[in-house]
This record gives C-alpha cells, structure tokens and sequence, in this order.
C-alpha cells in the first residue's frame, strides 16, 4: 500500500502521543514491569476504533483500516516504541498476524477476516516459531492433516505446538503456519477453538508488558475456508514476502527505544553538574556515550526511510534491505540504550530511571524477526550475489555515485562513504579469489561491513536533499555533521575489519591494499573531533533538560 | 445554525528557544501543534453541535499549505467543512490584517451565526484576532468564555472575570474567544476518525477568493512591526520554606531578619 498523506499521518502520530500521555505514565509502565503484566485496559483502549484503533493501519481502507503504508508503519512503530516496547510488541503482533491474510488470502477471506479485525477489534497472534524451529521454518513440526467427509476434504486438524508467540495468551484470532500434505501453510484460528490452549505467559527479561505465550494445538479442526489463500504449499513464500516490511517496523523499534534512551540521557546530561559544568559540556562523556549512538541512529533512521519509501512505491521483496534496516537500528539502539545507562551513572542502574527498562526492553529487537546473526548471513548472501553478477562492481559502481556526489556537496561525508565503498568491494573480491567464504564467520563478519557501508551511502545521499523528511529533528548543518561522523567510522571500520578479516583467514595481496586504501581512509578522518563537537551542540539544542 | 470555528497552528512553545544574536525563535525540529485554546473552542462547537442537531460547523485557519492540519484536525473531530487561507499576500500579517482577511473568509461562507476562536494563540499571546474579526464585521463580541448554551435564539456564554464568571446573554451572529476551564481534557481524534476525514469538503482560499484587498494585507496592511523578541531575564531562584503554616513563617522572618529586610 502507499503510504498516506502527511497530514493525515501526523494527526494519528498526534493521536497516538496523546493517548500514551495521557493514559500511559511511566510508572505505570513500571508497575507492569515489575508484575510481569499485560496491560489489557490499555491495549482494548488503543485497539477501539472509537478511541485510537491503532491495529488499522494493517487494513486497507475497503474494509474498514485506514491503509497505512510501510512509512506510515514505520512511523506509528516508533511512536510506539518510545512509549513502551511490550506495549509497541502487542500492536506489533496484530500488524504481523495480518500480514499472511493480506498478502495470500483470497478475495473472500479478506472481506471476511480484515472486516472482522477492524470492525471487532481484534488483537492477533503470528504463530510461526516452534521449539526447534526459530529462523529455520523448515524444520516446522505443527502438522495439518486432512478431514474428509462424503469424499470431499470439509477441513484440517491441527496438531502441533508453537513458542514465543506474542499476544500468544491474549490474542483473539491467530494465523498459525502448519504443514499440510501439500506444504507449509497459513491457518486461521479461533481463541475459542476445540483443543486450542495457550500457555502460561513467560516470565522474559524485557518487553515484560508483551504476552508472550507457548500454543498448544491438539487436534484443532479448522474449516477448508480458514487455510489462507486456499491453496496448500504457499505458506513460506507468503511469510517471506513480508520480511522486507515487517523488518523495517521492528527497525522502527530499534530506533525508537534507541532514540528514547539517547534522548534521556541527553536531557539529564545537561542538568547533572559535575567537576564545575554540566556533563552535557565534557568531550569525555558526550563523544563516547551520546554523539555515536545518536549518529548511528540516524544513519539507521536515513536507511529505513529509503527502504519504506521503495516497498511504498511498490517494489517487491527488498528483504537484504529489511535485512540491513532492521540489523543497523537495533543493534545501535541496544548498544545506545546500553551506554544511556551509563550516562546515567548510578540512577540509571536503578528501576527509578527509564533507561533501565529501556535496555533490558530492546535487547529483544535483536533477537526476533531474525537474531542479528541470521541477518548478517542474509545481509551477506542478498549482496553476495550482486557482487559475483556484476563481476564486483556492485560497490565500485556506488563508490563512483559517492564521489560525484561528493563534488557536488563535499558537506556530506560521500567521500569517505566512497572508501568505505571501495574498501568493501576489494575486500569481497579478494574473499572471492581466495575463497575465504567457506568459514562462515568471514560471511557474517561481511554482512557486518556491508550493513555500515551502505547506510553510509544511504545517510550522504539523503543528508545532501534540500529537504529532510518529517522525521528529521535536526537541521542541515547538524544532519550533515551526523553524516560526514558516520561515513569517517564506516570508511575506517569497513577498511580495518575488512583488512583484519582477509588477512586473518587468507593472504594479503597488493589489489587489496590498494582498493582498501588505507592512506585515504586515514585523511578522512580529519575533522572529526570538530563535527563531534557540533553534534553534541545541536542534541543539546534539539533535546533541553526538562 | 452555522458555527464557524478559528484555529491556528503554532509551535510547541515549550520546545522553542530563542537565538540570542538574531532575536529570533529556533523552528528546526520543533513541532507544530493546534493551539490549545483553539481546540478548545472547536471542542465546545463540536458539543453544541451534538446537543442541538442542524448545527454546521466550518473550521477556518490561515497559514502556509502545511496549517491544512489543523483544519483537518478540526474535520476530524467532526466539523463539517473547512477552509484553509494560505497565500503569499498573507504572509507577515499582524493581528489586524489577520482578523481582517479572516472576516472577509467569515463573509465568503455566507450566513454565519456564532464565531469561536480560542482566547489567544500561545506563540504571541496577543488576544487580539478574535476580538479584530468582531470589530470588523461589525458584531458583538463576547471573550474569556468557558461554556456556551443556545436557548432559543439566545446565545448563553459564561465568561471568566476577575474573582469570578459571569453570565451573558447575546443575540446571533457573535464572536466567542474561548478560554479552557481547569478540568478540560481536549479530545484527539481517532485513526479512522481521521482518516475519513479526508473526505469532507476542503477548500484553500487565496487573498482574491475572499476579495481581500492587498493593501490591507501581509507586512503592508500590518500596523505592528515585530522589532525584536527575547526571553525575560531569568530571575533568581526562590527558596522555599517547608512544615506548618507556624514553622515556615518563622523561617521566612528568620530569612527577613539575616537580609536585614526587618529589625528586631
């Protein structure tokens, strides 16, 4: 779907920031927490049409949603996420449980289904992981077999048991993967169903507001008519061709909860006096605890939108770019949220302090819809191919975009964005000579470098545009700053670790000394101490202590 | 009955900070919001719209293409239409070409009986549009209030004064400034709420739709320049005094007493 109007969008952003304002306090959040609870109340309220109905984003408008697009998604994920990640996870569920119907089901199943949701409010559940299937559905258990009556198949019983599944305990309806005679498929299935019980909801180190819950499914029948898309087989195919948004929405978690930390730890650095002068003024605290994460974040943010924006304008799959969102946001934002604690000192090590939720919540992020290593690999696999089909100029030929780019706007850090480029294409040409693929920690490890290289692409191209999307807090010359910080670390990492990665495994050869370029890299890193400095000024700016 | 309800767009003026060189406020990243007691205004024409069926309401802002969220706020909430004045030949309008480009827009709707605005905008705190689109269509004007009633074809308004409210009464057409009441809780729209709003009656009306002329317009038509704008001097923080009514006046005789303020 494309996305909406801006002005629409941020009426509901609007909406939404209001409600938690008003009905979510952080100490009610903390209450929950420390219960280990579904807040209910709060989930009916925002799932009610009448109030927020927040779940309508995923149903298009001629059955009763408001046809969000993947940006406008993106956009309410990480509202969401500054809120509360259990709280965004229970949104986050439905938006995935729905996904199946809107992409295999049939005319009538939609009608049907997306009515039901939107007009009932229903919370939904995506049952898909298994106790030895997480990544990996091919190992799937949960059987579907045939129920025929009169010589006609009337339905299926289904048998199996599911894992962490959110909304698992509290889900209305649930669409649940099972293998059919004829292959993987999609179910639809009813809380109340004969032989359907969830268990007890997991006592989990974060997102302790999100129910999450084993399945139990002994003998359920379902009617022919609730196999998604009415065909068997189609089932990992439908979830694959989802990845590449639902990716970018848990990106959007990274960000959000990754944001809300840096944030805080901003506000609070400019009112904790130490030595005779704020902490918010020290080098020592600001360029090591804020100034990177909030740079990173960024980048991240830079990359999602793109993404979004071509899933919006209908491109299909891009599920490396899912890959690349969701694996930069959340990695950044845990590792944000992990120095905001210690921003924070000794109050952030304590339950009083937001930052401390906020950690043990978006760890989580980078665990489900692909664990950050099963990223790396698909990261590395997608790109891979592009490297071997353009006989290795996939990157060069991006690096050439950066350089022109550079002489158009030297502003925006594309000239370290070309090394970092450049680098990135003779370290996985000498990995293809010497085929140093075959250990799998060289993949992984590339998929790492590929992430930063081309986020580094993506935050020069976007920081060089007249003007900054919506989302944007900052203004050119602090977003251009954020760029230049971000390519100078993407050109020495991809350049150090590439170097570090061929020559531990293999040989060192003189093409990839000269395509790393280690003498450029290290002249591009003049002038970082003083956009650091500028960076820390304008987060001051855009965040002042309250 | 036809209400038309004035609503502006401003900055959140609590994330605004001002560049101490230039004297002018800092807008980067800061968001823009429906001001309060706007929406307070068109919450209470959208309660009398639901006590007294047939009632129209017509929701009118001005500014750049962006100030359309506010009115479709208003949409949202469930005016019927709305209109949005954005031109080039508004630009840099004080509050008397506003009220006067305003009160031509009332004109263009036709018959209008009530008129809402909020009491005054939070970015300039002036009070002055409402009160300038009365005086230029000629009707009276009723501000402060913080609760209308029709009775018949009386218009019952509640208006706060000093020490107290007072009640009065007044013929159709009026203008209402509107001033929230402590326990206001504003209401926000629902998604579907908002997204269905972008099927109600919208319309951008420029300097010529509502035969406003130019000279009274914009910097021209302005009589108040904008020399400079600065924060207030930030004064020293005040001590507080804690415990029984007994105990803090003692504390505070005792502060008197070491500044010398009295003698013993």
């Amino acid at each position: 779907m494309p996305s909406m109007d801006a002005i629409s969008r941020n009426l509901m952003l609007d909406s939404l920031r209001d409600y938690a304002k008003k009905n979510i306090p952080y100490d009610l959040i903390r209450e929950k927490d420390q219960a280990n609870e579904f807040p209910e109340k709060i989930l009916k309220d925002m799932y009610d049409h009448s109030k927020l109905g927040v779940h309508l984003l995923m149903v298009p408008s001629e059955y009763g949603g408001v046809s969000g697009g993947t940006y406008d998604i993106y956009r309410i994920c990480e509202a969401l996420a500054h809120i509360d990640l259990g709280i965004a996870t229970a949104v986050f569920a439905t938006f995935l449980g729905t996904d199946p119907l809107n992409v295999g089901g049939t005319e009538d199943q939609k009608k049907k289904w997306l009515e039901r949701i939107a007009k009932e409010n229903l919370m939904v559940a995506y049952a898909a992981t298994e106790p030895d299937a997480g990544s990996d559905l091919v190992n799937l258990r949960t059987r579907a077999e045939h129920v025929i009556k009169n010589g006609q198949l009337v339905g299926y019983r289904i048998t199996g048991n599911k894992q962490w599944i959110s909304n698992g305990g509290v889900a209305d309806l649930y669409t649940v993967l099972a293998l059919a005679p004829g292959g993987p498929c999609w179910f639809l299935v009813e809380r109340n169903m004969e032989g359907f019980a969830p268990g007890k909801h997991e006592d989990k180190h974060g997102i302790r507001l999100s129910n999450t819950a084993a399945l139990s499914l002994d003998g359920v029948f379902v009617p022919k008519e609730n196999l998604i898309g009415e065909v068997e087989g189609r089932g990992l195919l439908q979830a694959q061709a989802v990845f590449g948004y639902t990716r970018v929405m848990v990106a959007a978690f990274g960000l959000g909860a990754g944001w809300e930390a840096v944030e805080q730890a901003v506000r609070y650095s400019q009112q904790r006096i130490q030595a005779g002068g704020p902490l918010s003024d020290k080098q020592g605290y600001t360029h090591k605890l804020i100034v990177p994460h909030a740079v990173r974040l960024e980048a991240a943010r830079a990359y999602i939108e793109e993404t979004a924006n071509r899933l919006d304008s209908g491109e299909h799959g891009l599920q490396t770019e899912g890959a690349i969102a969701k694996y930069s946001a959340t990695e950044s934002g845990n590792r944000a949220a992990d120095d905001a604690i210690q921003a924070f000192g000794g109050y952030g090590y304590t339950r009083d302090f937001p930052v401390e939720k906020i950690k043990r919540d978006i760890k989580i992020t980078c665990i489900y819809e692909g664990t950050s290593e099963v990223l790396e690999m698909t990261i590395y696999r997608g790109r891979w191919q592009e490297h071997l089909k353009t006989r290795g100029c996939y990157y060069s030929d991006m690096a050439d975009k950066m350089d022109e780019l550079h002489g158009r706007n030297p502003a925006v850090g594309a000239k370290a964005s070309a090394l970092a480029l450049r680098a990135l294409a003779a370290v996985m040409e000498e990995c293809r000579a010497q085929k140093l693929t075959r250990h799998q920690s060289v993949t992984f490890s590339l998929g790492r470098l590929i992430a930063a290289a081309e986020l580094s692409c993506v935050f020069a191209k976007t920081a060089a545009k007249d003007k900054y999307s919506e989302s944007v807090r900052f203004d050119t010359q602090g977003w251009q700053a954020m760029s230049r910080v971000f390519a100078r670390e993407a050109a020495l990492r991809t350049a150090s670790e590439g170097l570090a990665l061929v020559l531990g495994s293999g040989e060192g050869s003189a093409a990839l000394s000269a395509g790393v370029n280690m003498d450029e890299v290290q002249a591009a890193q003049k002038g970082m101490m003083e956009d650091m400095d500028l960076v820390a000024v304008k987060l001051k700016q855009t965040f002042k202590a309250r | 009955m036809h209400i038309a309800v004035c609503v502006k767009q401003v900055p959140d003026t609590t994330e605004v900070k001002i560049n101490m060189e230039t004297g002018t406020l800092i807008r980067a990243g800061v968001p823009s919001i429906i001001n309060p007691y706007d929406h307070f205004a068109l919450q209470t024409a959208m309660e009398l719209k639901k006590a007294h069926p047939g009632i129209r309401v017509t929701v009118i802002s001005m500014g750049p293409p962006q100030a359309k969220s506010v009115v479709q706020m208003g949409l949202a909430l469930g005016a019927d239409d709305g209109v949005l004045l954005s031109d080039m030949a508004f630009a840099g309008s004080d509050t008397w070409a506003t009220s006067y480009a305003i009160s031509r827009a009332v004109k263009k709707l036709g018959k209008v009986d009530m008129i809402l605005a909020g009491m005054q905008a939070i970015d300039g705190d002036t009070a002055q549009t409402g009160p300038g689109v009365a005086q230029q269509l000629g009707i009276p004007q009723v501000t402060f209030c913080v609760k209308l009633d029709l009775d018949g074809k009386k218009i019952i308004a509640k208006k706060l004064i000093d020490g107290g409210y007072e009640t009065v009464e007044v013929r159709a057409p009026a203008l209402f400034t509107m001033i929230m009441p402590k326990e206001y809780v504003s209401q926000y729209p629902s998604f579907p709420e908002i997204h269905a709003s972008l099927k109600k009656p919208f319309q951008v009306w420029s300097a010529a739709e509502i035969g406003a002329e130019p000279q009274y317009l914009g910097l021209k038509g302005s009589p108040t320049q904008v020399s400079k704008i600065y924060p207030p001097p930030q004064r020293e923080k005040a001590a507080m005094t804690h415990g029984s009514s007994q105990e803090a006046v003692e504390k505070i005789l005792d502060i008197l007493r070491k500044e010398h303020f009295i003698e013993e």
